[in-house]
């Protein structure tokens, strides 16, 4: 089922979570609402759900206005952050809970109901659970439980509020993978909440990154982390240096080096702001012209390439560069030592342009 | 206490070696206290009511009057009890589940019985319904009467107790959030699931405390019932009121054995609350 997000407005008194935002989401697509907390990304999930109602605009199920369905008769399954099962059901009620509150000529016989719980149960693996109460599982079966839930009502449409977002990192990284494998299996419409890039580039087929209530940038994990729309998904998506410098026609001027820009060749001798990369940014130790000096502040082997954390000379400002580690060893690096640094690649931006609209 | 574990381990130390004797005292003085204010009191009662025999205890107990009393009490809580369940209940899923205007406003009016004295509680009841009062007339007119009768015993009753079971309710139900309903909801329940099977289930044990302590107070109650009651032997007493009736007439193995009654239903309501209060404590984690 396809799910269309038109125009939608969400204030919270003066706070605007969503500003009209409008997404197109395909059948069959596990997409990942990415942006920090605070961006309304959640809202738009709850808005999608139906637990939040929309100052303005409309949702579209398969290209049917659901904005004013109940939540009850939306059929979505919903996974929360703190997983929200009933405290006081075994796992099996749980599970069963969406079958047992159906109208009565659409209730499932008690059989049928175990016959799919069980079945359920084992699709997550925890079938031998089923008698125990929540808070008797750990977050990960927790969440598990949680999915087979939403589940059990066959829903078209399943949405999860960070789902890994309160498990430790390795749970997380495993409930991860079995997330994107069963999507692979059974290819349910699916929307998830993160702030976790990693995760996001790791589960998603696209990727929706939310900021202040305004959606940045929609694209496959790639696309986004090689061709940031803006400053912030730039910023949002890694660690990132910014280097002051001047674009005229197509070339910018940066620390005294020239750089390709040919998105900006009709700008005449305009101000931007150059967006680089750690590991695009090349460490020198002779002085040269088109460096700039920085201080070594620390040195960090991260496996096969040394972080390197520097204080330029000219601005103190701190930047911080990736380099090989056998290109570090070459070097002779010393801690306190002055190194000359030059950006190798760059995303430029025109200061005209607010930090985080996108007109840039 | 923050101020003082913020001192440098290097001045408490010294400090709380010589003061060592500190808790001793301390223990000492309350349990002193307790005696003196709670213990004493409570025997007193139970002596005083069996001076003069089992016989005449329960004698007291039986006597006609009394026995109307003991009944009218019981008629008095029956009836406040459960309709301050259903408002309770009402009251605090609302507050604690949905947001609408008006809510701070409803919380300020659930406590008002705590904040206002009982005795002012009657005489509200007192100006409304009473004769002189603004409906008083026109009730008379068709033959009810509230004030000095049943009915307006039973409206003072629900007034003093209605903060119990909401105040008990409503910060249960805030601290267990709206996640579980609103996954109720997303699962296909109605509004009457989701009381039954969800919320209700889950502050059940609040609910009973809730309940006890409110039935000991609807019992209990003696300024906001006194003032509507008029005090007619066998009809419009209480149990509180019979014993205020036999004490001022020098009849103390009766007013105390019937306060004996009272006491007892103290204790058990304690014994009930302890033992309620740690199952509350459960539901409140996860």
């Amino acid at each position: 089922m396809s799910i269309q997000v038109i125009d939608v407005s969400k204030r919270f008194g003066t706070f605007e979570a969503l500003h009209h935002v409008s997404l197109d989401i395909e059948p069959g697509e596990l997409v990942a609402l990415l942006g920090p907390s605070g961006s309304g990304k959640t809202t738009l999930l709850r808005v999608i759900a139906g637990l939040e109602v929309p100052d303005s605009g409309s949702i579209l199920f398969n290209a049917q206005d659901t904005t004013a369905k109940r939540v009850q008769d939306r059929n979505v399954g919903f996974v929360f952050q703190h997983y929200a099962l009933f405290r006081h059901m075994t796992i099996f009620e749980n599970v069963a809970f969406g079958l047992r509150v159906r109208p009565r000529a659409l209730r499932p016989s008690n059989e049928a109901i175990r016959e799919k719980v069980v079945k359920l149960l084992k699709l997550v693996q925890l079938e031998w659970l089923a008698d125990r109460y929540p808070h008797q599982l750990s977050g990960g079966q927790r969440q598990r439980i949680a999915l087979a839930r939403a589940r059990a009502i066959e829903p078209k449409v399943l949405l999860l509020d960070e789902p890994f977002g309160a498990l430790d990192a390795k749970v997380r990284r495993e409930l991860r993978r079995w997330l994107r494998r069963l999507h692979d299996e059974i290819h349910l419409t699916s929307v998830f909440v993160t702030h976790d890039q990693e995760e996001a580039f790791e589960v998603a087929d696209r990727i929706v990154v939310v900021n202040r209530g305004r959606i940045e940038q929609v694209g496959a994990p790639g696309e986004v982390y090689d061709h940031p729309a803006t400053p912030f998904v730039y910023q949002f998506l890694g660690n990132v240096n910014l280097f002051e410098g001047r674009i005229s026609r197509g070339i910018a001027h940066v620390s005294g080096r020239r750089l390709a820009a040919p998105e900006h060749d009709g700008a005449v001798d305009a101000l931007a702001t150059a967006y680089v990369r750690p590991h695009d940014i090349d460490v020198s130790v002779q002085k040269s012209d088109s460096a700039v000096a920085a201080t070594v502040d620390h040195a960090v082997a991260l496996g096969s390439v040394v972080r390197l954390e520097l204080t330029r000379h000219d601005t103190g400002d701190v930047v911080e560069a990736e380099i090989p580690r056998d290109r570090y060893d070459g070097l002779k690096i010393v801690h306190g030592q002055v190194v000359y640094l030059a950006p190798r690649r760059a995303r430029f931006f025109l200061e005209t342009a607010a930090p985080t609209s996108e007109a840039a | 206490m923050a101020a003082v574990l913020d001192l440098p381990m290097s001045v408490v130390r010294p400090r709380a070696r010589r003061v060592a004797g500190v808790p001793v005292a301390l223990v000492g003085i309350a349990l002193a206290y307790l005696t003196l204010f709670l213990f004493l009191p409570l025997f007193a009662v139970f002596f005083e009511a069996l001076r003069k025999g089992w016989g005449v205890y329960a004698a007291a107990v039986a006597d006609a009057d009394a026995w109307a009393a003991i009944r009218l009490t019981l008629l008095a809580a029956a009836i406040a009890v459960p309709a301050n369940l259903v408002f309770g209940v009402a009251a605090a899923w609302a507050i604690a589940k949905f947001d609408f205007p008006g809510k701070s406003v409803l919380i300020t009016l659930i406590d008002l019985p705590f904040s206002v004295s009982p005795v002012v509680s009657g005489l509200i009841y007192v100006l409304v319904f009473g004769l002189q009062g603004w409906f008083g007339p026109a009730l008379a007119d068709h033959g009810v009467k509230v004030i000095f009768a049943v009915p307006g015993i039973v409206l003072a009753t629900i007034f003093v107790t209605f903060p119990f079971i909401a105040r008990e309710l409503i910060p249960l139900m805030q601290a267990q959030g709206r996640e579980e309903e609103e996954a109720a909801v997303l699962l296909g329940a109605n509004a009457w699931h989701l009381l039954w099977r969800v919320t209700l289930p889950n502050v059940k044990w609040g609910l009973l405390y809730g309940v006890i302590l409110c039935n000991a107070r609807a019992m209990g109650e003696f300024g906001a019932v006194s003032v509507v009651s008029g005090h007619v032997r066998g009809l419009t007493n209480t149990l509180p009121l019979h014993i205020e009736i036999l004490y001022n007439e020098y009849q103390f193995a009766g007013a105390f054995a019937c306060a004996s009654l009272l006491a007892i239903l103290a204790l058990v309501t304690l014994v009930l609350k302890t033992w309620v209060e740690s199952r509350v404590a459960r539901e409140t984690v996860i």
